[in-house]
This record gives C-alpha cells, structure tokens and sequence, in this order.
C-alpha cells in the first residue's frame, strides 16, 4: 500500500507542476510594473527555481508533518481549507446521499429480485435504467429549474428553494445563543434538500441494480433450494439464508465508494453552489493554487487506498469462507 | 478439410443468428438500437439537417433581439446567449458526442483486450528479458527471436556496465593523481574508497550476468498498474490532464492544434478517456483469459505447434467477445457522459464548438430567463446515454446469457 501511494503522490505531484501557466502569472497581469528579478525573487521564495524531484520531497517532508503548504487564493493554510472548512461541509453532503441511496435501494433491490418479472419489478428496473443513464448535472439543473424556479412561481404555498445551497448560519452563532440550534439544522436541512436528492436519485439507481442482481445470483443457488425444501418459511430462506450472502459484495461496493463521499462531488457541488471538497479542487485547478489540489488529491488517494483495505478485511468478516492467515 | 470449414463457419453463423433473435425479443434494446441508429444518421448528415450554422450568430441592428428567443417556427428550440439557433447545435453536437463516444470505447477495449489478454496469458509465466551466456536453459517458452535478444541484451549489458567503470575511473582521476603526487587528504580517500565500492558491485553485476537470468511478470506489472490507476482519484485526475494536454504552449497541445485544427480538444478528451476506460476492459479481459487457458481447446492449440500470438488471438479472444461487445457498448454510453460531463466543467472540449456538455455550462447561468437552453442538451444526452445502455443491456441477453447483472 505505502509503494502504491507513494507512486500515486509523485504522479499526482508531476502533473500539477508540469500544469501550464506559472502561478505567478496572475502576479504579473495585476501587476504589470513588477519586474522580472522581483519576479525572480519570489520565484525562489516559493521554491519554483527547483526541479520537480527536489520540489516533491520537500513537499512530502513537510505533508507528512501535516503541514501542506499555503494557499495561495486564500492565505491561510491549505490543510485548514481542505480538512477544517471543506472536509465536513462534504461529509454532510456526500454522506447523506449516500445514505439516503442506500436506505432506499436495498429494500427496492430486495422487493424488486423477490418479484422477479413482475409488472412491479419492471418499473423499478426502468427507473435504475433511467437514473443509471441520468447525468448529474441535467438533473441537478432539472431539479433547480423545478423547485427553485418553475414551481414557487406558480404554487405561492410551495417553498422556494435556495440556489445556493450553503447555509450562511455558523455553528458559533449557536453557540453565542444568535440562533437556537434547531434553526441552526432546520436551515441546512433545508438547503441541502435539492443537492441531497440529486446525488442520491443517481446513486439510488446503480444499488439498486446491484442489490437486485447479487440477491438474484444467491437465490438461484442450490444451497437456498435446499433451504426451502427442507420447509423453512420463505422469511427465514429469504433474510437469513439468501439475504446474508447476497449481501457481502454490497458491502465490497460500499466500503469502495466511502472514498468517492470524502471525495465530494465535483458536479454536484458545482451547480448547486456548495463549496465543499469537489469544488475546493475544481477551483484549485482554474485558479492554479496548487497546495490546495495537491492537499486535497493526496488525501483522496490515500483514502482509497485505505478503504480498499478494509473492503478486503470486511469481506472476511461478513464471509466466514474467507481467511487471511 | 473444405466440409470441415464450411461448418464452422454455418456453426458461427447460427451463434450470431441466435444471438439476434434473442436480442430481438429485448423490446428495449430493439428501441435503443432505433434511438442509437437515428442519432448516427443525425450526426452523419448534419450539415443538411440543421436548418442552421451551428456557429452562426445574427448581423445587423438590434442585436438584442436575436438572444434568447424561446422557441419558434424559425428556431424551434430557440436561440441561445449569441443568438445561435439551439436545435443546430444540438444537431452538430450529436456529431461530439458520438465520435467521443465510438472512437473512445473503441480504442480503450483495444487497448484493454491487448493488456488483458497479455497479462492474463503469461500470468505466472515471467517473461525472462535477460539470460546470461552461461545461464542454464529450462523448458518453457522459446520463441525463436529469444535467441536473437539473448545474445544482444548480453551485449547491451556488458556494455552499460564497461561504460559505468569508465565513468567511475575517470570521475576519480584527480583522486588517483593526489595518490601520486603526495597531496592526498581524507576526501581523496573516501572518494577512492566510493569508486572501489562502484567497482565491487560492477564486478559482481558482472558475475551474475554470466550465469543469471532476469524476469518480468508482465501480469504482475499490468495488474499493479491497474491497482494503481484505481488509487488516482479518477475526475479530478481527468480534469489536471485535461488542463495539461489542451494547453496550446505545451507539446502534446501543439501538436494536435497542428494535427486536428480546431477539434484538437476533441482528440485530446478521447485520449485521456481511453487512458482510464481501458481498466474496466482489461480487468474482465484478464480475469476470463485466466479460466480460458486452462481449457482445454488451448492445450490443444498448444499442441498443434500454435505460436504465442495465434492462441492468444485467434483462440482466446474471440472467447471473450461476448462480454467484450456488452462492456464496449456500456463504455460508449460512460465516454459520453465523460465528455459531457468534462464540457459541462469547463474542461472539456471548448466553444466555439458545439457539444452537450459545453452548451450546459452556459445554460445553467441563464437558468431564470432561458430554461429551455438546458433541456434540451440535458435530454439529449439522457437519452443517448439511456439508449446505449439498454443497447448493452439487450446484448448481454443476447450474447451471454448466463451472467445477469
């Protein structure tokens, strides 16, 4: 694992330094008096006269102490953008999609593989056909135009959702008593409504498919035709023979998606306005700040590989069959 | 041997024609291939279809008038923020959207067919890049230009290392002069101490190059890359290399603005498309050569005197076809998305040329006064992405029935 982040730090590293443009490009547009030694000079400062290699290992040097450098848009540390400002504001966001997907596409996928060639499981493999194809930015704008625009224009009693999906409130306001806290929850809530929905319609889709596809696979299985004939009731085959197994690839996709929630969604993120992780990147990138990218991928990339890890390890918890001597 | 042929071929024919008659029964899949046949004619012909320039913007006074126009009889989906007609664009995007989508699924099962095959066929079976003169020769695999690569990577090696003593002898020259000429102080010593451990590990480089043998696990290489192209956090390494291939001072950036003109943006997307979509194939391709080897129709090739190349090609991936055409078909819809979605950041394929992703960007600004600007590229790529993976979903019925997913 440690070789594998390593070869990803260092690729992420080159691509951001062989990045067009020199960041002190900006400099010298709103500045055009400022001279080239001037320019030399803070070239040296900020390390830019040394080759890549050099660059990298003092950037790793410094990274593994925790501090990754500045940031150049804001001024303040970019691990405190990246891990203080950015990280919780995304967890909330990624986190609840994700949650709400999985709440609901594990029971549909179970109802829907029971019924299989229903007129019941039709519909819901049309709507994972619908939502799987969906792309994310038409219906997060879809979903703006409707509940931000189209519909409080018509229906006065209808809420009229933000299109800036950040809350102004603070959680020190409630804490100086500014605000109570359920205002406080009921305001994020609410903001959050329309980017929560997008995010989790499109996941919802894929598990779905997948619950649907893994319980079909375990219930065609010899094991479970056994079950029932030895009279089991249907409950017992279904929750405690067939469910159990049909489960543990589920668990494999979730503990590799975890990573992708830290992540954010760059898209999402975007069009509803949210400054979490996703768009932190996004705009590093446009605004060549690149201790914040850096800070950001390199935390991504060592969480995947971390949850890889433990996806493996939770595979032989929920799969007694497999050991890891 | 002519009858025997002649079945095989009626056999192979009967596979297809009962493939198509089960992908028939696929209602979906059988609309989707309408959908998917009638966008190709779309952006085949669209110079005659679009009513107008997918570029033109209006000329003449009042130029406010032109922009935004909902839709008309003139302009059926209206215009947008230049006052270019949106159905023209939507047309001409079609042409974006399906070459991205074909060329790039194309060339990324290509590439992770080849990958595949290579790393699941030598998988456990090193390929050995270096043999000693002296080296004792086992079984196994011995193509006849091995014996030609022998004997020049035994040169190849002999000389970096005469080259590496050379460098060590001269670089410690004024060194050995110090020895001579009685001004010798402690950093001559160490740097003579340095050349006499360059030296040693020449020597013994040298010994093992006589007797030893060098491998490569090509399977270990593939698949560890592949490991480590999943660790890369995949959107926001395409947009750094988005940014780094299109720029227009760098080499690969002139290049293809030489090469392609003004759709340079175009060809660079499909590349870095390809450079992650080609896991996806590589890993399936590997994981069914891995089983197919052990089969015994491969034994049997082998047994023929079947070279490396022809069992790998001709034998096994022809085996992995079906899942490979369902994968590819999927793949077209994902690289549309990729593209759209790459457009819609701002770091895709850039105006003025027109493409579903980059006429969202613009769209969602005017959200308030033009919602139509939105639907309609928004439904457009629903729709393609939609009919390409009912597309593949009929396929899998209908090539392998088997698996479900």
């Amino acid at each position: 694992m440690i070789p594998l982040l390593f070869a990803a730090s260092v690729v992420i590293f080159t691509l951001l330094a062989l990045q067009p443009g020199d960041p002190l490009d900006e400099l010298r547009q709103q500045n055009p008096r400022i001279t080239a030694e001037q320019l030399e000079q803070l070239r040296r400062a900020y390390g830019l006269d040394q080759p890549i290699y050099v660059r990298y290992f003092k950037w790793l040097g410094r990274a593994l102490q925790g501090d990754f450098g500045q940031s150049r848009t804001y001024a303040t540390p970019a691990a405190q953008i990246i891990f203080v400002e950015r990280l919780p504001r995304t967890l909330i966001l990624s986190g609840a999609a994700l949650t709400l997907a999985l709440l609901v596409a594990i029971p549909v996928g179970i109802f829907s593989a029971v019924r299989q060639y229903s007129r019941a499981d039709y519909i819901i493999t049309f709507f994972s056909f619908v939502g799987f194809s969906m792309p994310i930015f038409f219906l997060g704008i879809l979903l703006l135009f409707l509940f931000a625009v189209w519909i409080p224009e018509r229906v006065p009693w209808f809420p009229k959702f933000p299109v800036q999906s950040i809350s102004d409130f603070q959680w020190s306001q409630v804490l100086s008593g500014e605000i109570t806290f359920f205002q406080f929850i009921g305001d994020w809530a609410f903001k959050l409504v329309l980017p929560v929905l997008a995010l989790s319609t499109i996941q919802m889709a894929s598990w779905t498919r997948y619950m649907r596809a893994s319980l079909l696979e375990v219930l065609n299985q010899d094991y479970v035709r056994t079950a029932r004939a030895k009279g089991l009731s249907e409950r017992v085959v279904l929750y405690k023979h067939a469910l159990r197994n049909a489960l543990i690839p589920i668990v494999t996709l979730v503990g590799l998606a975890i990573p992708g929630v830290f992540g954010g969604a760059v898209i999402t993120e975007t069009i509803f306005s949210y400054p979490g992780m996703g768009r932190a990147i996004l705009d590093s990138l446009t605004d060549k700040d690149y201790n914040v990218a850096m800070a950001a991928l390199a935390f991504l990339a060592l969480l995947t590989a971390v949850f890889n890890l433990l996806a493996d390890l939770m595979y032989a918890v929920v799969d007694p069959r497999i050991r890891y001597s | 041997m002519a009858a025997v042929a002649t079945t095989s071929k009626s056999k192979s024919q009967s596979t297809w024609a009962l493939a198509w008659r089960r992908f028939r029964r696929h209602k979906a899949a059988m609309f989707s291939l309408g959908v998917v046949i009638a966008l190709v004619l779309m952006a085949i012909f669209a110079p005659w279809i679009a009513p107008y320039s997918p570029t033109a913007q209006p000329t003449g006074d009042n130029l406010a008038d032109y922009y935004f126009q909902g839709p008309s009889w003139e302009h059926w989906l209206g215009t947008d923020e230049l006052g270019r007609d949106v159905l023209s664009r939507i047309i001409y995007g079609a042409r974006i959207s399906l070459l991205v989508g074909f060329v790039a699924a194309i060339a990324a099962a290509l590439l992770g067919t080849t990958l595949g095959v290579i790393a699941g066929y030598f998988s456990g079976r090193p390929l050995r890049f270096y043999m000693g003169p002296l080296a004792k020769v086992a079984g196994g695999w011995k193509p006849w230009p091995f014996a030609l690569w022998r004997v020049a990577s035994w040169l190849l090696l002999y000389t970096l290392l005469f080259l590496a003593a050379d460098l060590a002898w001269t670089l410690s020259g004024a060194n050995v002069q110090a020895l001579f000429s009685g001004t010798f102080t402690l950093n001559n010593l160490l740097s003579l101490l340095g050349l006499a451990l360059v030296w040693g590990v020449i020597l013994l480089i040298g010994i093992w190059g006589l007797f030893g043998q060098g491998r490569l696990d090509l399977d270990v290489v593939i698949s560890r890359f592949m490991d480590f192209m999943l660790t890369i956090p995949e959107l926001p390494l395409l947009l750094v290399l988005s940014a780094l291939l299109r720029d227009n001072q760098g080499v690969v950036g002139q290049w293809a603005q030489a090469v392609f003109g003004e759709s340079a943006s175009v060809f660079i997307i499909i590349t870095i498309i390809v450079l992650f979509g080609w896991i996806g194939t590589g890993r399936l391709i590997r994981g069914a050569v891995l089983s197919l080897r052990e089969q015994d129709f491969t034994t049997a090739a082998q047994a023929l005197g079947a070279g490396e190349a022809r069992i790998m090609f001709r034998h096994l991936v022809p085996n992995t076809l079906a899942p490979l055409i369902v994968n590819a078909t999927l793949a077209i819809g994902g690289a549309i998305l990729t593209e759209a979605a790459l457009s819609f950041l701002g770091f895709g394929i850039q105006p003025p040329v027109a493409t579903w992703g980059n006429m969202l960007t613009k769209a969602q600004e005017y959200i308030f006064t033009a919602p139509w600007l939105a639907l309609a590229p928004g439904f457009m790529i629903f729709l393609t992405v939609l009919a390409f993976n009912y597309l593949g979903d009929g396929l899998r019925d209908a090539l392998d029935p088997r698996s479900r997913l």
